[in-house]
């Protein structure tokens, strides 16, 4: 009884992997061929999948478990993105402080921004945590959720999200208001969305990975070290 | 290329582990961060052989987008929760996105002008 359910979950894990390889490269092949930026493989990817898992009532708990071994491969992943950033390292010594003083201030910003205006508009604390931690890498962004008294699902939604525009929208976006620089561009979209911005935009430019990592690095420190702090001082005066 | 390969996933291992057992001691910052900061040092004073390294890894950063499709799929989870709070939370992270991005990216852009700039005056200045 036992052998043949774990015979059953090794095939359903087995198929919902390589579905999710097989959309993924075939998302891949369809961006090459239409030349479309926007049609990016990981959103569509996703996109594809949801309707498929609703239809056949399979619950997200169930695909997180079958994916678990790719959900893990983010790991290496994330160690791999060194690689970049070592080519760059000379360039990025020349500017070090100011690179450390803009993503200072910009996540600082943010964070206070952030949770202003959800306790204006929502007026719960603990999404107005989630949402102020929303730019970072999804296991800081969940610990610091926890210490805060945060909302999970809710950090792990916005981070998701924030990730996404950023990935989809941030090149256009930045192009659009004159920041052409790959280094401008990938330390922007890596202090604004996090890993899944730079995984993204790594298939630009060696440029845009080294930066984009960097700020990914650097925005995952300062968001871990300032934000119990700004957060707390804001509940003070709210 | 085979060798290089297991040499490239070793590498990387390695690197993950010492980040693990960092994270146990120093708990600020999860595995996978301080395992690239160490991949980055371990490359730089060349621990590590970047020629060989290079092939599995640009390949893996071309793909690496594939490891965030389950966390994505996890939105229908949410599905409830925008409901309830609407457009406004999905405004709210929207707009704190493009603030970052903007912020980040326009300082930084007139700080790579300026440094042109700077270069671009030398050689006249010298004149």
């Amino acid at each position: 009884m036992i052998s043949s359910n774990l015979v059953a979950d090794l095939c359903f894990a087995s198929l919902f992997i390589v579905l999710t390889l097989v959309l993924f490269q075939a998302f891949i092949h369809l961006q090459k061929q239409c030349k479309q930026p926007w049609l990016n493989p990981m959103l569509f990817s996703i996109l594809t999948l949801i309707p498929i898992l609703l239809f056949f009532n399979v619950t997200f708990e169930q695909y997180y478990q079958a994916t678990f071994p790719l959900h893990k491969l983010l790991e290496p992943a994330v160690v791999a993105l060194g690689y970049p950033l070592y080519q760059h390292l000379k360039s990025i010594k020349k500017q070090w402080r100011s690179i450390v003083l803009l993503l200072f201030f910009g996540a600082l910003i943010t964070i206070f921004i952030s949770f202003i205006i959800t306790m204006f508009v929502i007026n719960q604390y603990d999404i107005a945590v989630s949402l102020s931690l929303k730019s970072v890498t999804t296991p800081i962004g969940i610990a610091l959720t926890e210490q805060l008294n945060g909302n999970n699902s809710i950090t792990a939604f916005a981070i998701i999200l924030a990730g996404l525009f950023g990935a989809l929208l941030g090149p256009s976006w930045l192009s659009f208001i004159n920041v052409n620089s790959p280094k401008a561009q990938g330390l922007a979209i890596g202090a604004a969305s996090h890993a899944l911005g730079t995984a993204t935009i790594s298939k630009v430019s060696y440029e845009h990975a080294a930066y984009s990592s960097l700020a990914l690095i650097i925005s995952a420190v300062i968001t871990a070290i300032f934000s119990p702090l700004i957060i707390n001082t804001l509940v003070h005066f709210l | 290329m085979f060798a290089h390969i297991i040499y490239s996933i070793l590498s990387v291992s390695f690197c993950l582990l010492v980040g693990k057992s960092i994270e146990f001691f120093l708990p600020i910052l999860p595995a996978s961060l301080y395992g690239m900061a160490i991949f980055t040092l371990l490359l730089h004073f060349r621990f590590l052989n970047a020629q060989r390294i290079k092939p599995c890894i640009e390949w893996a950063l071309a793909n690496m987008a594939v490891c965030f499709i389950p966390a994505g799929v996890g939105i229908i989870n949410h599905f409830e929760l925008i409901k309830q709070h609407g457009v406004a939370l999905i405004a709210i992270i929207f707009f704190t996105t493009f603030l970052l991005l903007t912020l980040v990216g326009v300082g930084y852009q007139r700080r790579l002008n300026q440094d042109a700039l700077m270069t671009n005056n030398e050689p006249s200045n010298d004149k």
